[in-house]
């Protein structure tokens, strides 16, 4: 009977109850994904060129704070869950239900709620997996056809960190349900609110914020020598500061709003200030919170879109795009594919202890190569294209051998000899060539120069000892490296946005049955109703507007913190601002329609 | 005197055609006329709480018509039903109704700037009716700060500050304790004499009834009978009412 009961309350509740269920399965859903990319077998073995082990470890660390946020985000559905059901709860206790009886019905439901809701989630899971690794591994440059989306061990450890977090829901919400009063239950909405005056401490605390702040974000603009004292100092300042201006500055405001006669004697402000004044007090903890996070997706998301500079980086210290070893038709072949705009072919033959090149070639087109030079006291690396010197070749001291070790195979003891092209041929041994080529365009030519270098690879098993030295593969690690961080600072910071958001619009809408008197007295006082909505507007959009804009100010002031590492870190900051914005204000409507539904009674 | 509700031929009908149908209202006539104190008495189920819903514009009757200061309400539609509530009627609810996160000064102000008065003009509006009331002292504090007889004071202020055409009371003295019930009635019955407003109370207590100048009784629907005070005392007023309930049950 008390299980029929309880299903009837939910399908009186199916919409509200559908929300926090979507909810739960995109939790469980990009959980999944962010699991199986890290352990996916598909990136355990090495490419030559791509290190992809660095994947498993980014992606790992994206779970780390996927399960933070996740753990939050619960905590407030199932706080609206409660406020759902607390209400039945005490009803049938007042009918006599005994409270042991309650407990399981309690355990089940929220148990039942969260179990079917990872399971969509892992079903969608596989969808989702599926098309990101198609997005990475194609960013990735890499040649993987197959791959695997459904993972045993990802089901199991999604399911069971679920199962864990839901079992603890499950029995905190029994714990606190039956040991509330069954009168606080059926009448918890009507409770007064409290207020706390404390002028004097307000201002206080208004200033400490403001000042806390202000030292966080002057601390993320020092030299970044001191990183490791700019970063505890400005989590500290920032976190106690955005607290303390949630707790008084906006409260405060929005006071002194309402004591500007002027202002609030009008329409319905007073009562939306009033509304306003007492949640912020409530939401200080939740908006702090939330504004915090925003600032990390954000900022996950703007740093991980500019990560993307560094592959320039990488390129920058070799100065030819590819080195030819081969005459192979399959080389050939895929040499003619690329726009080449120079191309220096250079003989050779070795002995164990001399290198001899033909003279004519090299003096006619000395080799190029970057010369790297990390002494700048701002760390700043200046690279600076030489060409060799060919007249001072037979001084070891005065030349730079590397140009050589990015031609020849294990070149390193010896010792470089130019002769003339007869004196070359002459010499016992195989007369070897290296070609050194420039293209138009590297990062479009980078995935044919990748097959050659493999190519060759496979044609001349020692060519492998050039390859780590090669543009292509400094470029390629640097890809791997930027690409993860790219798709998972997007990811984390979409799947962060989504949850936060939702965070918030279940914290509004948990308070929503103790709202519903107050629009029916206002109705009833004679208040249009497209007033009273516009009120609902505004209330709602302030709760959501503050905590985003001090989440943006952080991320504005935050992305100084890279501004060493990253060439123009607020480079595409457009990007994220607009994903934000789209997401977010789904969830404001979303809230708001369903605060009306709430809150607004047919007549 | 002029007449300033007129109720006629008022019926209300739940359930929809066809269905199991329950009339609430079987066709309710009266009029109150301006400076008239007029309390509505029926027990539970009587259907002076679908009477009232539709005497504030809350509800509509299935038939029949309701004038307010002359003007028909049915004829409105929700946005001019609404600024009609706003301007002629005040309202006080048993459970005070009043906003919990707004100053109890706040809370009076709230029909005037819902109004659009100018704001110069509503301080010195609240403070008269303050002052009328005897709430001074307590309007700077919260609802939850002051007692239950004090809230429904300024529920009182709250309807009456923007000098509606009538006072709708819903069992105003239903939360209070009898000091504080008969401090309420006292002083709607000093608005009532002294400041002409008319009050029109839905109670089912004899007590609180007897304060009025005319008693309509309800029942099953129906305006029964009517009782007039005339030149009676509030004491012989009251025993004549028990007198009537008791032979009337």
């Amino acid at each position: 009977m008390i299980w029929k009961l309880s299903l009837t309350g939910i399908k009186s509740r199916l919409k509200d109850y559908l929300v926090l269920f979507s909810g739960l399965t995109v939790a469980s859903m990009v959980f999944y994904m962010f699991l199986a990319i890290a352990v996916n077998p598909a990136f355990i073995k090495n490419d030559i060129h791509v290190r992809t082990d660095y994947l498993k470890y980014i992606f790992i660390f994206g779970i780390v704070l996927l399960v933070i946020i996740t753990l939050v985000y619960l905590l407030y559905a199932d706080t609206f869950l409660l406020s759902m059901r607390k209400h039945d709860y005490g009803m049938y206790m007042m009918l006599g239900a005994k409270s042991t009886r309650i407990g399981r019905l309690i355990f089940g439901e929220t148990l039942i709620t969260g179990l079917l809701a990872t399971f969509l989630g892992l079903i969608l899971g596989f969808g989702l997996t599926w098309i990101s690794l198609k997005i990475l591994i194609s960013k990735l440059g890499l040649e993987i056809p197959h791959f695997q989306v459904i993972l045993p061990n990802a089901i199991i450890i999604t399911i069971a960190f679920f199962l864990v977090i839901f079992l603890v829901v499950a029995l905190a919400n029994v714990y606190k349900l039956t040991h509330t009063p069954v009168i606080t239950l059926l009448h918890e909405d009507q409770a007064p609110v409290k207020f706390r005056y404390r002028p004097f401490l307000r201002v206080i605390e208004a200033a400490g914020g403001v000042f806390l702040l202000a030292i966080g974000y002057y601390v993320m603009t020092l030299p970044k020598e001191q990183v490791f004292k700019i970063i505890p100092t400005a989590l500290v300042t920032i976190v106690i500061g955005s607290y303390l201006i949630f707790a008084a500055v906006f409260s405060s405001l929005v006071g002194l709003l309402l004591k500007r006669k002027s202002f609030s004697y009008h329409g319905i402000r007073m009562f939306t200030l009033g509304q306003l004044k007492f949640r912020l007090q409530s939401y200080t903890r939740v908006l702090t919170m939330i504004s915090l996070l925003f600032a990390l997706a954000l900022g996950a998301i703007t740093v991980g879109l500019n990560f993307d500079s560094l592959n320039d980086l990488a390129t920058q210290s070799v100065y030819y795009d590819a080195t030819i070893v081969s005459n192979s038709s399959a080389v050939k072949k895929a040499e003619s594919k690329l726009d080449v705009i120079s191309k220096q072919t250079y003989h050779y033959k070795e002995t164990k202890k001399i290198l001899y090149f033909d003279q004519a070639e090299l003096s006619k087109q000395p080799a190029k190569y970057v010369s790297v030079n990390y002494s700048n006291n701002r760390g700043v690396t200046q690279y600076t294209v030489k060409a060799l010197q060919v007249n001072k070749i037979s001084d070891s001291n005065a030349i730079d051998n590397t140009i050589f070790m990015r031609m020849v195979p294990n070149h390193g003891q010896q010792k470089v000899k130019l002769v003339s092209s007869k004196e070359l041929s002459k010499l016992s041994g195989q007369k070897n060539f290296v070609s050194l080529l420039r293209v138009k365009d590297f990062r479009q030519a980078y995935p044919i120069i990748a097959k050659i270098e493999s190519q060759q690879v496979k044609e001349k098993p020692a060519f492998s000892a050039l390859v780590p030295q090669s543009k292509a593969a400094f470029y390629g690690n640097s890809l791997a490296y930027s690409s993860s961080f790219e798709f998972m600072g997007f990811f984390l910071g979409f799947a962060f946005l989504t949850m936060l958001a939702s965070t918030l619009m279940f914290k509004v809408l948990s308070g929503a049955a103790g709202d519903k008197a107050k629009y029916r007295m206002l109705y009833q006082m004679g208040t249009r109703k497209q007033l009273l909505r516009r009120s609902i507007k505004a209330e709602i959009g302030v709760l959501f507007l503050l905590p985003a804009l001090l989440g943006v100010i952080d991320v504005l002031f935050g992305l100084q913190l890279f501004k060493d590492l990253l060439e123009n870190p607020y480079r595409s900051i457009w990007i994220p601002f607009v994903i934000f914005i789209i997401l977010y204000s789904f969830y404001y409507l979303l809230t708001v329609k369903l605060y009306e539904k709430l809150v607004l009674t047919k007549e | 005197m002029t007449e300033i509700l007129r109720v006629e031929q008022v019926t209300k009908t739940y359930g929809k055609r066809g269905e199991k149908q329950y009339q609430a209202l079987k066709g309710i006539n009266f009029t109150v006329n301006s400076g008239e104190y007029v309390a509505i008495m029926g027990a539970s189920g009587s259907g002076k709480t679908t009477l009232l819903n539709i005497l504030s514009t809350l509800d509509k009757p299935t038939s029949g018509h309701v004038f307010i200061n002359h003007e028909d309400n049915s004829t409105l539609n929700a946005n001019q039903l609404a600024d009609f509530r706003s301007k002629q009627i005040g309202f006080i609810f048993q459970d005070f109704n009043l906003l919990e996160n707004l100053t109890n000064r706040e809370n009076i102000a709230l029909p005037l700037s819902l109004q659009g008065i100018s704001t110069k003009r509503i301080d010195p509006l609240i403070d008269r009716i303050a002052g009328r009331l005897g709430i001074e002292q307590i309007l700077a504090k919260y609802p939850a700060e002051v007692s239950g007889g004090q809230k429904q004071r300024v529920a009182a202020a709250r309807a009456l500050v923007h000098e509606p055409a009538i006072l709708l009371a819903d069992e105003p003295t239903g939360a209070l304790d009898s000091k504080s019930a008969r401090e309420l009635l006292d002083t709607m019955e000093d608005l009532n004499q002294n400041d002409g407003i008319t009050t029109l109370m839905v109670t089912h207590d004899p007590f609180a009834a007897s304060f009025a100048s005319r008693i309509l009784f309800i029942k099953d629907g129906k305006i029964g009978k009517q009782m007039l005070k005339n030149e009676l005392s509030r004491q012989e007023f009251y025993h004549l009412l028990i007198d009537h309930l008791d032979t009337d049950e």
